[in-house]
């Protein structure tokens, strides 16, 4: 090394910087001991019996499936030591194809998570809870079982569609019959409901927008929990990336644009409630000039479409007749989708919305093309309010005798206004499932904790057709049993009907017997245990099952197409899903806690989205608290000033404010369902728009954000250009200032430097024979900023959590951040652009020359890399470094008696033993996985193969919804990252600074209507 | 290698300052002792307060398996040539042959007591890297380097301490030495 540091040392001084940093340390009176100090010896805990299937150091992948949402994406579970250390989406899956969102990687830390129940609990007297022992807990719940009325025992699940559903009905009935209600917050009456209405199917549709050309969607944020987001992201890139010069197009009519809307070449805010009444006008001007080869059954709706003009709906929508008349063009030239709204849409009229949606659908043509059918498809499993509302008059009304609750949190996820906790103390005994001491387990008298998903055998159907298996890839981190194995038990305690009925004596036994009809079902030949074997090592087995076609039904004609409205002179509030926190079980998950929400950029809390023009009016600067009240209730939260809102409407989303649920959730932000309307519409969900007030307050807090400034301010950060420009000519990047020539004198001696800094490394070791150079190409057209890959980072690299007050100081430590900025407003078109920012690895790093102990320094692969233990802290890295992409440990959030502590016990299990776990003192950053780089080094080099393109993926680009991430070798000419680079969409941020990042960015390319 | 002030290591300082120098001779022997496997027998030990090396739960003889009994060390030691970890052998292993021999010898009937109770022995670790750095045992056997180049002759230790230095210039030096990779990434990160 001493070669490469000749030219950096002074002419007469023969003195370099480490030698420098040497003298004054023992100038300094040596009072820094370097040496490690000998602590508590280490111990090596051998194996009683050593595990078949596990190597130590050597990972083991297990086939599962995610039950994070209920888009059930298979996931391939990696497994160090007996401990599940990594989620990654399963390629073979049909739902996901080897990708996986943010919820779905942070399901680690619902195994791991310290605020588990660790063991049955009962409630004693006093009102706490005290551990017992499972026997007695079974033995408890039988007495109560056996003594309870016929029919009056209910069971509450979220969505288990499965062999879970299948045994909760069987176990009901064979103690002579229950209820079984299932609730899910996010479900989707108004759409089931639309679809029985027009077509007379009970199912929901399958939406092919990979098919699609032009997607229109009314609200639905299908990027971010609606149906199958992972599924849907990839079906939209599929047809939104610009690719071989052509693109889809996407327009989002909805009043609040959330990351969907954002990803939208064109947004259209309609007066809330209205967007029904615009697919209406869309269906009429198609109808009208017969834009499309319109079914001859649509005259039974003629009556309904002719009332609804352009000019008609413009008044009431604020959407213009010509807008109106534009888009049905443009839907009818191309193959063409339209989305009916999620649960950010669901106010009152929601249904007529959805099918109104399903007309547009119906005259454009798409149905049995973009939109098809299988009956009984339903990602929340028949999920219905109205159930949930019924249970709680059931039990004011003395008529429940036992509840038992899994997998569902009402007294937190229902409208403050039903009283479900006030309900529940009306039932005698109430037995909860839960793995966490939630709001609705708060409320039981006996929790018997359910294993993980992880740690659980089970089955999953996301839709008709996919049979997804789940099995423990791990041991059971406490002292908790499968909710599956608990029934079971209850009923051979019972004895009698109950027990004759079961012969499975495990539930792994019960799923077995059901995977036998699955394998004649499917038709799948051989043995059971080949069917079976085959089945585990896959995650599950899957048939193509298209859909098909519908005609109108009888009744459609008879359908009222109300819209929603709030009062004169009310805002409108819009509860939205929160696309990390989904409906507030991911709130317990710190990693997902620190992802900033992808609009707003806000960690660790809730806020009130206002227009800027309306909080004008009232005088509200940002982080000042408001009081938002509807007839319901009244809510406070810092406002958060924001143009994708319409001036009209305020907007809150869905997951802060639990009062139970663990440390990282408790006592966050509010509960927006204190505000909403506790009466269950007439497609029998909640409503989660409401008429509200809002009241400064006078109070203020800094709101927990990470936005920096939401403007570019000309460094041209996030790129973008038009389909247009890209098809009249090149892409010309904006406001950026092109490197500034660069001397040749400079150039030669740079070009030394490193020449030498290299010459023989690259001959050794790793790089003998062949001579990488890593980088990256990141496709903007395809990022939706959806931030799976933030997480992804952390899981991967035991990036720290930091808290809400460190976020506040701007102290995250996310060394892959989706950084958003938006563009127009005021009058313009408002829209927002979001781009990844990592470590470029820049080749002339302004990092590295700053640092005094050779911390940060380039390797011969082409890698800015910090090592750690060089590392002494003074920042000047960071400081240096334009993109401020590197991050410091204030804190020892690896020290378990550090307040700061990350990953309190067992949260430490799930750290990836491949990579250091950093101190204080130290910074650090985006290495480019490089533990990845090194094991497949190792791996190359054992079975004596070169490494091909593809066999590296970082962790962000394995798990990126969108494959907007590229990783690769730059010296590789023939590799996609070499190929991808020399894009004419290729730009380097900040290129003017000429750090020659090995970042390439290829800019967003927006699909303009054309004027 | 950490100090003992107890007495009885006191009183055994002389023989410990020899000890290197034995270790010496064993060690320039090595090769001739694989040749000739016969030759070499453990020596009985009566003194273990005077053996360099932290003092392990169960006074397992690796003189005698590696040594006297030319075990291979991958018997026990298995995930060596595929993981960055050489493993370490389950109870089960020992177990293996202990279930038979040895059963007279104390120090068997505390391992066969432990298997018995299903308690895992919980061995003093000794040759500790920083958490900052990576080791691949894989490549340091795919490169034939043999154990004993970095654990020194394990086969003549009745008590394993720890034999070189394992600090960063010790590395490099081998490194430099064989001209293989000096890049800091190689095992820092």
């Amino acid at each position: 090394m001493s070669d490469s540091w000749q030219m950096l040392e002074g002419e007469g001084a023969r003195i370099n910087r480490r030698k420098f940093l040497k003298v004054l340390g023992v100038a300094g009176g040596g009072a820094v001991a370097l040496s490690g100090c000998a602590g508590e010896p280490e111990k090596l805990i051998p194996y009683l019996i050593a595990p078949e299937d596990q190597i130590p150091g050597v990972a083991t992948w297990y086939a599962t499936t995610c039950r994070e949402c209920p888009g059930g994406c298979g996931v391939h579970a990696k497994v160090r030591e007996g401990r599940v250390v990594k989620l990654e989406g399963n390629p073979d899956h049909p739902v996901n194809l080897g990708k996986l969102c943010a919820r779905g990687q942070a399901a680690l830390q619902g195994v791991y998570n310290p605020d588990r129940v660790r063991s049955p609990l009962a409630r004693t007297a006093g009102g706490d809870f005290e551990p017992i022992s499972w026997e007695d807990a079974l033995q408890r719940v039988a007495e109560r079982l056996g003594s309870a009325e016929r029919g009056r025992i209910w069971f509450l699940t979220g969505n288990e569609k499965g062999t879970f559903e299948q045994l909760v009905r069987e176990w009901l009935s064979a103690f002579g019959s229950g209820r079984h209600v299932v609730y899910e917050p996010f479900g989707y009456e108004a759409l089931r409901r639309a679809t029985l209405d027009v077509f007379g199917i009970d199912g929901l549709p399958f939406y092919h927008l990979d098919e699609a050309r032009y997607i229109l969607s009314f609200g639905a944020d299908f990027l971010e929990t609606w149906l199958s987001p992972v599924e849907l992201t990839r079906r939209f890139t599929a047809s939104h990336a610009f690719q071989n010069g052509s693109m889809g197009r996407l327009v989002q009519v909805e009043p609040r644009m959330g990351l969907t809307g954002m990803n939208a070449d064109e947004w259209i805010a309609p007066v809330p409630g209205t967007e029904g009444l615009v697919a209406l006008a869309i269906a009429h001007v198609i109808v009208r000039d017969r834009l499309a080869r319109v079914p001859a059954d649509v005259s039974r709706i003629r009556q309904v479409l002719d009332a609804h003009t352009p000019e008609a709906v413009a008044g009431r929508s604020g959407v213009a007749a010509e807008t109106i008349e534009r888009l049905a063009r443009e839907f009818t030239a191309e193959s063409s989708v339209a989305l009916p709204g999620g649960v950010g849409s669901q106010h009152s009229q929601a249904h007529a919305s959805a099918a109104a949606v399903h007309l547009l659908n119906y005259v454009a043509g798409n149905v049995g093309r973009t939109v098809t059918f299988a009956p009984g498809y339903d990602p929340s499993g028949g999920s219905s309010y109205r159930g949930l509302a019924d249970l709680a008059a059931a039990a004011r009304n003395g008529e429940v005798g036992v509840l038992l609750v899994h997998g569902a949190n009402p007294v937190y996820a229902s409208p403050a206004g039903l009283g479900f906790a006030q309900a529940m103390r009306q039932i005698s005994f109430k037995v909860s499932f839960s793995r966490f001491l939630d709001e609705t387990a708060r409320e039981a008298d006996l929790i018997l904790p359910d294993h993980d998903p992880l740690e659980q055998w089970n089955d999953y159907e996301p839709r008709p057709g996919v049979y997804a298996l789940q099995q423990p890839v791990m041991q059971p981190v406490f002292d908790t049993r499968q909710t599956g194995d608990v029934l079971l038990e209850l009923a051979r305690i019972s004895g009698g009907q109950a027990a004759a009925r079961f012969s499975a004596s495990t539930y792994r036994d019960y799923l077995m017997e059901r995977w036998r009809q699955i394998q004649r079902q499917v038709g799948a030949r051989g043995t059971f245990e080949e069917f079976w074997n085959e089945a585990l090592r896959r995650g599950g087995v899957w048939t193509e099952v298209r859909g098909r076609g519908a005609s109108l039904a009888a009744g459609v004609s008879r359908l009222q197409f109300d819209a929603w409205s709030a009062p004169e002179g009310s805002l409108t509030l819009i509860a939205y899903p929160s696309s990390a926190l989904y409906d507030g079980r991911g709130a317990n998950r710190p990693w997902l806690q620190e992802l900033p929400d992808p609009v707003t950029k806000v960690t660790w809390g809730s806020w009130v989205e206002i227009h800027p023009e309306t909080a004008a009016r009232m005088g509200v600067a940002e982080g000042e608290f408001v009081e938002v009240s509807s007839e319901a209730g009244a809510i406070r939260a810092p406002a958060y000033l924001y143009q994708g809102v319409r001036p009209d409407v305020v907007a809150v989303a869905v997951g802060q404010g639990h009062t139970a649920f663990g440390r990282y959730a408790e006592g966050r932000g509010v509960n927006v369902y204190g505000v909403l309307g506790a009466e269950p519409q007439e497609f029998g969900g909640i409503a989660y728009y409401a008429a509200v007030s809002i009241r400064k307050t006078g109070e203020y807090e800094r709101l927990a954000k990470t936005e920096g400034t939401p403007r570019q301010l000309g460094r041209g950060i996030a790129q973008a250009t038009t389909l247009a420009e890209m098809l009249h000519g090149e892409f010309h990047p904006e406001h950026t200032e092109h490197a500034a020539e660069v001397p040749e004198h400079i150039e030669e001696v740079l070009e030394q430097w490193q020449e030498r800094q290299y010459a023989d490394w690259r001959n050794r070791g790793n790089y003998a024979g062949e001579h990488p150079r890593w980088g990256m190409v990141i496709d903007l057209s395809r990022c939706t900023g959806c931030s799976a890959c933030v997480t992804a980072c952390y899981a991967e690299n035991n990036i720290p959590t930091v808290g809400k007050a460190a976020v506040q100081r701007g102290r995250e430590m996310s060394w892959l951040r989706i950084e958003r900025y938006f563009e127009g407003g005021n009058g313009e078109p408002f829209e927002a652009r979001v781009i990844p920012m990592l470590c470029q690895h820049c080749t002339n790093a302004p990092c590295e020359p700053v640092c005094p102990v050779f911390a940060a320094y380039h390797t011969p692969d082409g890698l800015n890399a910090q090592v750690y233990n060089r590392c002494v802290g003074t920042r000047y890295c960071s400081n240096n470094c334009p993109y401020k992409v590197r991050y410091f440990n204030w804190f020892d959030y690896q020290n378990p008696a550090d307040p700061a502590f990350a990953w309190p016990d067992p949260l430490h299990w799930l750290l990836n033993p491949d990579i250091t776990v950093r101190s204080k003192g130290v910074m650090e950053k985006c290495t480019f996985c490089i533990q990845r780089i090194r094991g497949a080094q190792h791996r190359a080099r054992m079975e004596g193969i070169p490494i091909r393109d593809g066999d590296i993926k970082t962790a962000c680009e394995q798990t990126c919804p969108a494959d907007a991430i590229v990783f690769g070798d730059l010296n590789d000419p023939d590799s996609r990252v070499s190929r991808l680079a020399l894009d004419p969409r290729g730009y380097k941020v900040l290129e003017g600074l000429n750090t020659r990042p090995a970042i390439t960015y290829l800019a967003r390319v927006r699909n303009r209507a054309e004027e | 290698m950490s100090a003992d002030f107890r007495p009885a290591a006191r009183a055994a300082a002389a023989v410990v300052a020899l000890l290197p120098l034995v270790l010496a001779v064993v060690w320039l022997r090595t090769p001739e002792a694989q040749q000739q496997p016969a030759e070499f027998v453990a020596p009985a030990i009566s003194d273990t307060g005077s053996l360099e090396g932290p003092r392990q739960p169960i006074f397992f003889r690796h003189d005698i398996h590696a040594g006297q009994y030319q075990m291979d060390c991958r018997y026990c030691h298995y995930a060596v040539e595929v993981s960055p970890y050489p493993g370490l052998p389950s109870m089960e292993t020992c177990m293996g042959c202990h279930r038979i021999t040895g059963a007279a010898l104390p120090e068997v009937q505390k391992l066969r007591e432990a298997a018995g109770t299903g308690q895992a022995i919980e061995w003093v670790k000794v040759h500790n890297l920083p958490q900052f750095v990576r080791f691949p045992h894989m490549r340091h056997v795919r490169a034939e380097i043999a154990c004993q180049t970095c654990h020194g002759p394990v086969e003549r230790m009745p008590q394993v301490y720890q034999y070189a230095s394992l600090k960063m210039g010790w590395c490099l030096d081998c490194h430099k030495q064989r001209q293989v990779t000096t890049d800091c990434t190689a095992c820092h990160y």
